[in-house]
């Protein structure tokens, strides 16, 4: 009776699998019957089909390259969208893409571009200057009917608001456009040739609305096809690309956030390529024939701002002893695997204008303790820092230094507790302001040390929602940022930089802590790929085999 | 004088036979070897909370950077974890509140749960099927699910780990209260204190409930290995504790990035749990199995 009871539960067990297998199995097809959809024929063609599978750490948080700011997205939306100009593959110099090329007039405040002819977005319409004007007005005019899906935070970063510098773009003809401009600008080409400004099919946006987000039309080397939030983003390759065609025909982005289980990904080949590894895993890859590391270029800051409109941190004495209470050192040799230098300034060494006789705050908790005491809390006081859940380029383990900087911060009397929300909640509360002290960092987009002080620190983008996530508000840095941003003589632009330099480390808003070089690990199959020093760069030269 | 004597004798005779209920019980536990290994692992386990700061080489939250994520030697035992605190310290700073948890949750549940099941045992009626029916709405939903429910709502800290974990072991105290108060109170002392006239309230606190602490105590020492594992989960989760604290669960969590590199960083705190939560439920077991001697026949 026992055995025959067995045996029951066993046959019972048996097919409960094989339904599960089944069941599975449907599922696969019916996914790729969807995909198929788009791409007639796809299936049909899959055994010689090239599919890059990129592994990130967080999800994009939306597809309009305008409305975003954050890596994961435009690491996606490059991909999709072509700007009037672009960056050289390795480097911040402008280089030709929807323009063909453009000239400026004498006092800087006319720019002309002329513009590719024959080009399509990818719904099929054609591409020409009333398409421009239209994307340009869409950014730029608060009023304008599909100024929507977001708060357009980047153009309001680069070019000083809404409008901000631009004072009209105009159609001269069907290949011609002209900006006019309010005053000069040093920045203006370097700023068009950033991700944000890629130009998007204005039927797209008209037909989307607030949705467009989710359905980007550009005219880019990849198309989209499909994004499954928090999963992946598929795109395909354009087969009426206007310049020489990707080499991989379907290019899959994954999130997967635990850095562990991306990495084992990888080693299960689920994945070809990924970055944000655990410092501790580098050697790991560096030892394995089967994979290539690759270190992307430093550009970036990691850095912990303190809120400078909440109390304490609106006394610079408490900035000054937070500065001084953490060990960065030991953070970045614990927690950076040497792919990183300590920060003492909000600018990366590797760019212009980099203020190097600037004088680091030493690590020394006895004297930020006496700090401490003289801006009125001998014994401390209790705080949020806020450290975000997902890998960054500039925190590979940000969770992990969040409770070292704890820990740090414990030995001089502050108790801060860790606050943790998903990546699209964290950026969107502290850019209006929820935090005490908060992590975050940025990489460049654009070479010029004023995508770094002017965004992150000036007080034009210390208003909800904030690039300034420290609301620090210095009108001597101000005038000084908008000074350099209207000179066009690159040694007088450096020498303004460097004295802002020094009046940000006076103030003290941030914790510089970190410029790493984020390491990419790929299979060795995996070709074509180099890295940008912005952090993000089209991948229609990567190939696999 | 002599008879006296012998009628000493014959008492302390029968005190030998049996010696109380709570005596009898405890002998009859002492005779299972499982028991007795959920019990030592119990007492170790208090024992370690008791005297965390004497025992535990270092201190639990503070770490030297320098030192982190280094291999189990003769100078930390567990190894370190990856912001260099001794995992052994850590671990004894953990039972303090992983007994915390059991308690203040097992508490909750207890509490409210042997409320709403003696009442509605002893009434029955319309309050037995509205309670018994919100009873079973709270066990449609899976066990872990609600709790993260909760917390999501409440927000991440351990406290609010420990509401939720209360809240959802509610349902499991209430049947079981339930179940044995309706087999007690046709009892005939519970009739004969109707009959004297004992109020109601008197009759359920004095002569139901007393009766019934048997299944009630073994559910509790049950539930308290639940609940740490529980509440583990959250933490794991990112629902629970928060860093700094040694809690076992977060533990787990930090360890994961360092399974490869350092694998002793997740296998310690994980062996903790294991031994704890299989402590409590041998020794759930064993009380059952003692207190209740016809349930084994």
């Amino acid at each position: 009776m026992k055995f025959l009871h067995n045996k029951r539960v066993l046959t019972l067990v048996i097919l409960l699998v094989f339904s599960v297998l089944v069941a599975g199995c449907g599922q696969d097809t019916g996914s790729s019957g969807t995909e198929s959809k788009d791409d007639g024929g796809q299936q049909a063609a899959a055994p010689s089909e090239k599919v890059l599978i990129w592994g990130r750490g967080g999800d994009s948080s939306g597809l309009d390259p305008a409305n975003v700011t954050d890596g994961e997205s435009a690491k996606v939306t490059i991909n999709i969208y072509d700007g009037l100009v672009k960056y050289q593959r390795d480097s911040t110099e402008v280089a030709p893409a929807l323009a063909v090329d453009w000239e400026t007039s004498e006092d800087g405040k006319t720019w002309t571009f002329n513009l590719r002819e024959g080009v399509k977005f990818h719904d099929g319409t054609d591409f020409d200057a009333d398409d421009v004007v239209f994307n340009f007005e869409r950014w730029m005019n608060e009023d304008h009917e599909y100024h929507i899906g977001g708060t357009f935070d980047y153009w309001g970063y680069m070019f000083g608001g809404y409008p901000g510098v631009v004072e009209s773009v105009t159609a001269v003809d069907q290949y011609t456009v002209e900006f006019k401009l309010a005053s000069p600008m040093a920045t203006f080409i370097a700023n068009v040739a950033m991700f944000p400004f890629g130009i998007a099919s204005p039927e797209a946006v008209k037909e989307h609305g607030e949705d467009y987000f989710k359905n980007p039309v550009g005219t880019g080397p990849f198309k989209f096809v499909e994004w499954a939030p928090d999963d992946k983003v598929v795109l395909v390759k354009n087969e009426n690309y206007w310049g020489e065609q990707a080499k991989l025909d379907q290019l899959i982005f994954r999130s997967i956030p635990d850095n562990a289980t991306r990495l084992m990904e990888l080693q299960s080949g689920t994945i070809d390529i990924m970055d944000g590894i655990t410092p501790d895993d580098v050697a790991t890859i560096k030892n394995d024939d089967n994979y290539q590391l690759t270190l992307r270029p430093s550009m970036n800051v990691g850095y912990l701002a303190m809120n400078t409109e909440k109390e304490p941190f609106d006394d610079p004495k408490v900035r000054k002893a937070v500065n001084m209470a953490i060990n960065k050192k030991e953070i970045i040799n614990a927690f950076f695997a040497g792919l990183a230098k300590t920060a003492k300034n909000p600018l990366p060494p590797s760019l212009w204008g980099y203020n190097d006789a600037i004088e680091e705050y030493k690590f020394d908790p006895a004297q930020a303790k006496s700090l401490l005491a003289e801006a009125g809390f001998p014994n401390g006081f209790k705080t949020t820092l806020w450290a975000m859940p997902v890998p960054r380029p500039y925190f590979p383990q940000p969770q992990k230094i969040g409770e070292a900087m704890q820990a740090n911060l414990a030995e001089i009397g502050i108790e801060a507790e860790i606050v943790s929300h998903d990546w699209t909640t964290y950026l969107d509360k502290t850019e209006h302001g929820e935090h005490d002290m908060a992590m975050l960092g940025w990489t460049g987009d654009n070479g010029d040390p004023d995508n770094f002080l002017y965004v992150l620190l000036d007080k034009d983008n210390a208003v909800a929602p904030a690039g300034n996530i420290a609301f620090y508000k210095n009108d001597e840095l101000h005038d000084l940022l908008i000074e350099a941003q209207q000179e066009m003589d690159q040694d007088v632009r450096a020498d303004l930089y460097k004295q802002a330099q020094v009046i940000i480390h006076e103030d003290a808003p941030w914790v510089p802590m970190s410029h790493s070089t984020p390491p990419i690990a790929s299979k060795k199959t995996v070709s074509g790929y180099v890295p940008h020093p912005t952090g993000v760069e089209p991948l229609d030269t990567v190939d696999i085999q | 004088m002599d008879t006296q004597i012998a009628a000493k004798k014959s008492v302390n005779q029968q005190a030998n036979q049996s010696r109380g209920i709570w005596a009898d019980s405890f002998s009859r536990l002492l005779r299972q070897k499982s028991a007795i290994f959920g019990l030592i692992i119990v007492v170790t386990l208090i024992c370690a909370a008791l005297f965390a700061p004497y025992i535990a080489p270092y201190n639990p939250e503070k770490g030297i950077l320098g030192d982190r994520l280094q291999a189990p030697s003769e100078g930390h035992w567990f190894g370190t974890d990856s912001q260099g605190r001794d995992i052994l310290s850590r671990i004894i700073f953990g039972s303090r509140i992983s007994i915390q948890i059991g308690i203040i949750t097992v508490g909750i549940s207890l509490v409210v749960g042997t409320f709403m099941g003696a009442l509605s045992g002893y009434f029955g009626g319309v309050l037995d099927l509205l309670v018994m029916r919100f009873i079973d709405i709270m066990m449609a939903f899976p066990y872990i699910l609600l709790a993260i429910a909760i917390t999501a709502v409440l927000g991440p800290s351990l406290v609010n780990a420990m509401i939720a974990i209360g809240i959802v072991g509610i349902p499991i105290y209430a049947r079981v209260v339930r179940g044995a108060v309706l087999s007690v109170k046709e009892n005939e002392y519970v009739e004969a204190a109707r009959a004297v006239g004992c109020s109601k309230s008197r009759i359920i606190w004095r002569h139901v409930l007393p009766n019934c602490i048997a299944p009630i105590i073994v559910q509790a020492t049950l539930g308290i290995g639940t609940a740490i594992l529980d509440s583990a989960g959250l933490s794991f989760l990112g629902l629970g504790a928060r860093p700094p604290k040694s809690e076992w669960g977060l533990m787990l969590n930090q360890g994961k990035d360092s399974l490869q590199t350092a694998p002793w960083a997740v296998m310690f705190p994980g062996l903790a749990i294991l031994l704890v939560v299989l402590g409590f439920n041998l020794l759930g077991d064993g009380l059952r199995d003692a207190l209740d001697p016809k349930l084994k026949e």
